[in-house]
């Protein structure tokens, strides 16, 4: 995938969404309930205990809902995709900052921890600004008339990097809100019978 | 014929019409509010000059794009605006003149087959051919619409139930415009005959209405989902004080 992210735009999609959405959601789905306690061995559990505040206040919804959002942004800007493409370190930390950003939305949305920093309707709320961002991005390639980053010149594979965007959230996030809402409409339908 | 003449598909002229005269009727007895009655209004202008305007002449005669916009309109937006403009009392009366027997999965069903329906390409030539048959296709979309707007108006789902058929209806509908994106060959050969308009070629043509229909298919449903989204906040409000508690 890393290879062909080089030579299509639609690849090197699919490569951020997946290293910064879908894997980090299936991590932090995976390390629900005691077994986060387990997690890090306990020298690393101690440091970051010590930096616990500041976790704390980045995992204010809308601070990491920001940063989410922003990160999202900055790294599309053509000149700093077309930079990170050219230095690997820059593009090395692009790949840190998509995993650091899903990890802080991520970790709102399935609360491992059951701190219950949002309520139910507080993370469906989260997912759907998150698709709402996406999709202003989505549009962005798929409605632009010409191609954006010098590196990929093809316009139908800035359109299907657009889709890629699209389909990837649609996925995730939409079976995150059907997993959310499903008990929702199981009492809805009781209700009504 | 030139692009700016005016086209007419006076049945949707009568349609608006008797859709007003309703509207004023029943608002003899419960008064609606300002906005309700704009929303109503601008629904019902909706219906009436896409249909029968230059729009009408560009979209039959010249160019895919319009004649997408233009469904776009009466589809999506007219319907949605039409019942918001309806009171409480309205919406019940309809609910008990049949509306109850509309069943959200039938309603979302019947609008994705009038949407892809009406944009199959032997359907769309035909209804381009003759006009009486681009008058039904513009009244399957128009019905589709209202149809699958209806169950969210009337209240007949509940926030979460709502919010998952705002999701499958912006996921189905959501093909139609991509294929139009996407696509290397022209669809109907209706507009690969017709005469130009603003240098755009049959594929860019096409191309164009399909990001136009996507476009327009994000904002409405993307709105539709924030407001139950702030519904579902709103509920959880009081049980929330109460836990603090």
């Amino acid at each position: 995938m890393d290879e062909w992210a080089d030579t299509h735009l639609a690849m090197h999609m699919l490569q951020h969404v997946v290293i910064g959405d879908a894997a980090i959601a299936l991590m932090v789905f995976a390390v629900r309930g005691p077994l986060l306690v387990f997690l890090l061995p306990p020298p690393v559990l101690v440091r970051v205990a010590r930096a616990r505040s500041f976790l704390s206040l980045l995992l204010r919804p809308r601070i990491a809902f920001g940063l989410w959002a922003a990160n999202l942004a900055i790294w599309h800007v053509p000149y700093l995709y077309d930079l990170a493409l050219r230095h690997q370190g820059l593009h090395d930390f692009e790949h840190l900052c998509w995993v650091g950003c899903g990890l802080l939305v991520w970790t709102l949305l399935i609360d491992p921890g059951s701190h219950r920093r949002l309520s139910v309707g507080g993370r469906i709320a989260l997912a759907a600004a998150m698709f709402a961002a996406g999709q202003v991005l989505a549009d962005v390639l798929v409605f632009s008339l010409h191609p954006l980053y010098p590196a990929y010149p093809g316009r139908t594979d800035q359109q299907l990097a657009g889709v890629v965007m699209m389909g990837e959230q649609l996925v995730t996030l939409g079976v995150l809100a059907f997993v959310l809402l499903r008990p929702r409409l199981r009492a809805s339908r009781l209700v009504a019978a | 014929m030139s692009a700016t003449q005016f086209s007419w598909e006076p049945a949707y002229i009568a349609v608006a019409v008797a859709g007003a005269a309703a509207y004023a009727w029943a608002a003899r007895v419960d008064r609606p509010g300002r906005w309700r009655i704009a929303s109503e209004a601008v629904g019902l202008f909706l219906i009436a000059a896409p249909l029968n305007s230059p729009l009408e002449t560009i979209a039959a005669k010249r160019l895919l794009l319009v004649h997408l916009l233009q469904n776009a309109l009466i589809a999506d937006i007219a319907p949605v605006l039409v019942l918001l403009g309806l009171t409480p009392p309205m919406l019940a009366r309809l609910t008990r003149l049949g509306g109850n027997r509309i069943r959200a999965r039938w309603a979302i069903l019947a609008w994705l087959a009038a949407w892809y329906g009406t944009h199959i390409a032997g359907f769309y030539n035909w209804a381009l051919e003759n006009g009486w048959a681009l008058n039904v296709e513009h009244g399957l979309l128009i019905a589709g619409g209202l149809l699958f707007w209806w169950p969210l108006v009337a209240g007949r789902l509940s926030v979460p139930a709502a919010l998952a058929y705002l999701g499958a209806g912006f996921v189905a509908s959501s093909f139609l415009g991509l294929a139009f994106i996407f696509s290397s060959h022209p669809f109907y050969s209706f507009y690969e005959h017709a005469p130009r308009l603003w240098g755009l070629s049959p594929i860019r043509d096409q191309n164009l209405g399909g990001i136009l229909m996507n476009g327009e298919q994000t904002l409405v449903f993307l709105c539709a989902i924030g407001w139950y989204v702030s519904r579902l906040l709103a509920e959880e409000e009081p049980a929330q004080s109460l836990q603090e508690r």
